[in-house]
Protein backbone atom coordinates (compact mmCIF):
# COMPACT_ATOMS: atom_id res chain seq x y z
CA UNK A 1 0.00 0.00 0.00
CA UNK A 2 2.71 2.41 1.08
CA UNK A 3 4.96 1.22 -1.70
CA UNK A 4 2.50 2.28 -4.40
CA UNK A 5 2.73 5.86 -3.19
CA UNK A 6 6.50 5.93 -3.35
CA UNK A 7 7.53 6.79 -6.86
CA UNK A 8 10.68 8.77 -6.25
CA UNK A 9 13.97 7.11 -5.50
CA UNK A 10 16.88 8.21 -3.37
CA UNK A 11 19.42 8.25 -6.14
CA UNK A 12 17.00 9.60 -8.72
CA UNK A 13 16.63 6.25 -10.44
CA UNK A 14 20.36 6.12 -11.12
CA UNK A 15 21.98 2.79 -11.85
CA UNK A 16 23.06 0.58 -8.99
CA UNK A 17 26.30 1.81 -7.46
CA UNK A 18 27.78 -1.69 -7.17
CA UNK A 19 27.88 -4.73 -9.42
CA UNK A 20 28.34 -8.43 -8.76
CA UNK A 21 31.92 -9.15 -7.72
CA UNK A 22 32.62 -5.67 -6.27
CA UNK A 23 34.33 -5.55 -2.89
CA UNK A 24 32.36 -3.54 -0.35
CA UNK A 25 32.71 -2.64 3.31
CA UNK A 26 29.68 -2.39 5.58
CA UNK A 27 29.50 1.01 7.24
CA UNK A 28 29.79 1.08 11.00
CA UNK A 29 27.03 3.57 11.76
CA UNK A 30 25.65 4.21 15.26
CA UNK A 31 22.66 2.19 16.37
CA UNK A 32 19.67 4.09 17.59
CA UNK A 33 16.03 2.93 17.72
CA UNK A 34 16.14 0.52 14.81
CA UNK A 35 18.19 -1.13 12.11
CA UNK A 36 18.43 -4.41 10.28
CA UNK A 37 22.17 -4.20 9.63
CA UNK A 38 23.70 -6.76 11.92
CA UNK A 39 26.39 -5.79 14.38
CA UNK A 40 28.75 -8.56 13.32
CA UNK A 41 29.12 -7.33 9.73
CA UNK A 42 29.93 -3.71 10.58
CA UNK A 43 33.25 -2.70 9.12
CA UNK A 44 33.77 -6.08 7.47
CA UNK A 45 34.65 -6.38 3.78
CA UNK A 46 32.65 -8.71 1.55
CA UNK A 47 31.77 -9.27 -2.11
CA UNK A 48 28.57 -8.35 -3.90
CA UNK A 49 26.91 -11.68 -4.74
CA UNK A 50 23.71 -10.32 -6.25
CA UNK A 51 21.95 -7.02 -7.00
CA UNK A 52 18.48 -7.90 -5.83
CA UNK A 53 15.76 -5.23 -6.06
CA UNK A 54 14.87 -1.70 -5.12
CA UNK A 55 12.78 -1.25 -2.01
CA UNK A 56 12.12 1.01 0.93
CA UNK A 57 14.93 1.01 3.48
CA UNK A 58 14.25 -0.52 6.90
CA UNK A 59 15.04 2.60 8.95
CA UNK A 60 12.43 4.54 6.96
CA UNK A 61 9.77 1.87 6.68
CA UNK A 62 10.03 1.09 10.39
CA UNK A 63 8.63 4.55 11.11
CA UNK A 64 6.41 4.76 8.03
CA UNK A 65 8.66 7.52 6.72
CA UNK A 66 8.25 8.25 3.02
CA UNK A 67 11.92 7.98 2.12
CA UNK A 68 11.95 6.50 -1.35
CA UNK A 69 13.47 3.36 -2.78
CA UNK A 70 17.02 2.10 -2.67
CA UNK A 71 18.93 -0.71 -4.37
CA UNK A 72 19.45 -3.85 -2.26
CA UNK A 73 22.44 -6.19 -2.52
CA UNK A 74 23.29 -9.64 -1.25
CA UNK A 75 26.83 -9.54 0.10
CA UNK A 76 29.00 -12.60 0.65
CA UNK A 77 31.47 -12.69 3.53
CA UNK A 78 34.09 -15.22 4.52
CA UNK A 79 32.99 -16.74 7.81
CA UNK A 80 36.57 -16.36 9.02
CA UNK A 81 36.36 -12.61 8.42
CA UNK A 82 33.27 -12.47 10.64
CA UNK A 83 34.33 -14.84 13.41
CA UNK A 84 38.04 -15.20 14.14
CA UNK A 85 37.52 -18.58 15.78
CA UNK A 86 35.54 -20.01 12.83
CA UNK A 87 37.16 -23.35 11.94
CA UNK A 88 36.63 -23.66 8.16
CA UNK A 89 38.51 -21.53 5.65
CA UNK A 90 36.13 -21.74 2.71
CA UNK A 91 32.73 -21.27 4.37
CA UNK A 92 30.83 -18.10 3.55
CA UNK A 93 27.80 -16.24 4.83
CA UNK A 94 25.44 -14.13 2.71
CA UNK A 95 23.18 -11.38 3.92
CA UNK A 96 21.43 -8.40 2.41
CA UNK A 97 21.77 -4.62 2.69
CA UNK A 98 20.37 -1.49 1.10
CA UNK A 99 22.96 0.54 -0.77
CA UNK A 100 23.66 3.28 1.78
CA UNK A 101 25.04 0.73 4.26
CA UNK A 102 27.85 -0.19 1.83
CA UNK A 103 31.05 1.58 0.81
CA UNK A 104 33.37 0.70 -2.07
CA UNK A 105 36.73 -0.89 -1.29
CA UNK A 106 39.79 -0.18 -3.41
CA UNK A 107 41.56 -3.14 -5.01
CA UNK B 1 -6.92 -6.55 45.24
CA UNK B 2 -3.45 -8.01 45.27
CA UNK B 3 -2.48 -9.17 48.75
CA UNK B 4 0.61 -7.54 50.26
CA UNK B 5 2.60 -10.80 50.18
CA UNK B 6 1.61 -11.24 46.50
CA UNK B 7 2.70 -7.68 45.84
CA UNK B 8 6.07 -8.35 47.50
CA UNK B 9 6.56 -11.49 45.36
CA UNK B 10 5.66 -9.43 42.28
CA UNK B 11 8.32 -6.86 43.20
CA UNK B 12 10.85 -9.64 43.76
CA UNK B 13 10.11 -10.92 40.26
CA UNK B 14 10.42 -7.46 38.72
CA UNK B 15 13.72 -6.94 40.54
CA UNK B 16 15.02 -10.17 39.06
CA UNK B 17 14.72 -8.54 35.61
CA UNK B 18 17.53 -6.16 36.56
CA UNK B 19 20.26 -6.14 33.94
CA UNK B 20 22.95 -8.74 34.52
CA UNK B 21 25.30 -5.79 35.02
CA UNK B 22 23.50 -4.86 38.18
CA UNK B 23 24.24 -1.44 39.64
CA UNK B 24 22.87 -0.13 42.92
CA UNK B 25 22.03 3.18 41.24
CA UNK B 26 19.38 2.84 38.53
CA UNK B 27 20.15 6.15 36.84
CA UNK B 28 23.72 5.93 35.62
CA UNK B 29 25.46 9.29 35.38
CA UNK B 30 27.63 7.99 32.60
CA UNK B 31 27.89 4.89 30.43
CA UNK B 32 31.15 3.83 28.82
CA UNK B 33 31.24 3.67 25.02
CA UNK B 34 30.96 -0.14 24.87
CA UNK B 35 28.15 -0.16 27.40
CA UNK B 36 26.25 2.54 25.51
CA UNK B 37 26.69 0.59 22.29
CA UNK B 38 25.40 -2.55 24.03
CA UNK B 39 22.36 -0.67 25.33
CA UNK B 40 21.58 0.64 21.83
CA UNK B 41 21.84 -2.84 20.30
CA UNK B 42 18.46 -3.83 18.80
CA UNK B 43 17.14 -6.98 20.49
CA UNK B 44 16.37 -8.79 17.23
CA UNK B 45 20.04 -8.78 16.20
CA UNK B 46 20.90 -12.00 17.99
CA UNK B 47 23.78 -13.16 15.78
CA UNK B 48 27.12 -13.82 17.43
CA UNK B 49 25.88 -14.15 20.96
CA UNK B 50 26.75 -17.28 22.86
CA UNK B 51 23.88 -19.64 23.47
CA UNK B 52 23.17 -23.20 24.50
CA UNK B 53 21.71 -25.87 22.21
CA UNK B 54 17.91 -25.93 22.38
CA UNK B 55 15.53 -28.74 21.59
CA UNK B 56 14.03 -28.26 18.13
CA UNK B 57 10.34 -28.95 17.89
CA UNK B 58 7.53 -28.38 15.40
CA UNK B 59 5.11 -26.48 17.60
CA UNK B 60 1.52 -26.29 16.38
CA UNK B 61 0.09 -22.78 16.38
CA UNK B 62 -2.44 -22.17 19.12
CA UNK B 63 -5.76 -20.45 18.47
CA UNK B 64 -4.70 -17.18 20.12
CA UNK B 65 -1.60 -17.16 17.95
CA UNK B 66 -3.64 -17.56 14.77
CA UNK B 67 -6.03 -14.85 15.99
CA UNK B 68 -3.08 -12.58 16.62
CA UNK B 69 -1.69 -13.22 13.17
CA UNK B 70 -5.01 -12.43 11.50
CA UNK B 71 -5.55 -9.32 13.64
CA UNK B 72 -2.14 -7.98 12.69
CA UNK B 73 -2.66 -8.73 9.00
CA UNK B 74 -6.04 -7.00 9.01
CA UNK B 75 -4.50 -3.94 10.66
CA UNK B 76 -2.00 -3.96 7.80
CA UNK B 77 -4.72 -4.21 5.13
CA UNK B 78 -6.50 -1.30 6.77
CA UNK B 79 -3.35 0.78 6.50
CA UNK B 80 -2.76 1.06 10.24
CA UNK B 81 0.83 -0.13 9.92
CA UNK B 82 3.30 -1.71 7.51
CA UNK B 83 5.18 -4.94 8.11
CA UNK B 84 8.43 -3.27 9.14
CA UNK B 85 6.67 -1.19 11.80
CA UNK B 86 4.76 -4.19 12.98
CA UNK B 87 6.82 -7.30 13.10
CA UNK B 88 10.18 -5.71 13.50
CA UNK B 89 10.38 -2.24 14.95
CA UNK B 90 7.46 -2.55 17.33
CA UNK B 91 8.73 -5.91 18.57
CA UNK B 92 12.15 -4.36 19.21
CA UNK B 93 10.51 -1.53 21.11
CA UNK B 94 9.58 -4.08 23.78
CA UNK B 95 13.18 -3.80 24.97
CA UNK B 96 15.59 -6.60 25.58
CA UNK B 97 14.04 -8.26 28.62
CA UNK B 98 10.51 -8.41 27.27
CA UNK B 99 11.62 -9.22 23.72
CA UNK B 100 13.45 -12.31 24.91
CA UNK B 101 10.84 -13.17 27.53
CA UNK B 102 7.59 -13.02 25.55
CA UNK B 103 6.13 -15.66 23.21
CA UNK B 104 6.64 -14.89 19.53
CA UNK B 105 3.03 -13.86 18.94
CA UNK B 106 2.91 -12.23 22.36
CA UNK B 107 5.30 -9.66 20.90
CA UNK B 108 3.00 -9.16 17.94
CA UNK B 109 -0.17 -8.56 19.93
CA UNK B 110 1.67 -6.24 22.32
CA UNK B 111 2.95 -4.35 19.29
CA UNK B 112 -0.56 -4.19 17.78
CA UNK B 113 -2.03 -2.73 20.96
CA UNK B 114 0.85 -0.25 21.24
CA UNK B 115 0.44 0.86 17.64
CA UNK B 116 -3.31 1.39 18.08
CA UNK B 117 -2.60 3.69 21.02
CA UNK B 118 0.40 5.42 19.42
CA UNK B 119 -1.56 6.22 16.28
CA UNK B 120 -4.56 7.40 18.28
CA UNK B 121 -7.02 4.78 17.02
CA UNK B 122 -7.89 4.06 20.65
CA UNK B 123 -7.03 5.75 23.92
CA UNK B 124 -4.92 3.98 26.49
CA UNK B 125 -7.81 4.02 28.97
CA UNK B 126 -10.10 2.40 26.40
CA UNK B 127 -7.53 -0.35 26.09
CA UNK B 128 -7.12 -0.71 29.85
CA UNK B 129 -10.92 -0.82 30.37
CA UNK B 130 -11.27 -3.47 27.65
CA UNK B 131 -8.53 -5.66 29.09
CA UNK B 132 -10.15 -5.38 32.54
CA UNK B 133 -13.58 -6.21 31.09
CA UNK B 134 -12.32 -9.26 29.23
CA UNK B 135 -10.33 -10.41 32.23
CA UNK B 136 -13.35 -10.20 34.56
CA UNK B 137 -15.54 -12.01 32.01
CA UNK B 138 -12.91 -14.73 31.79
CA UNK B 139 -12.61 -15.03 35.57
CA UNK B 140 -16.39 -15.47 36.00
CA UNK B 141 -16.40 -18.58 33.82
Amino acid sequence: MKKDKVAKSQNGGARARFKVGDRVQVRDMPNIFYTRTQNYVRGVVGTIAECTYRDLIPEDEAFNFDGGLEQYYIVRFRQKDLWEEYPFERDTLQTEFPEHWLEPVGH
Amino acid sequence: MTSRPELRRQYDLIESFQPALHVAQNWNYENSGPLYRAFMHPPHDVGGQHDVPVYYEEKEEEQWELNTYVTCEVLGWRGVWNSEERRRRADNDLGYTLYLGMPYYGRWIWAAARMMVDKKHISLNELIDKIAEVRSRHEKR
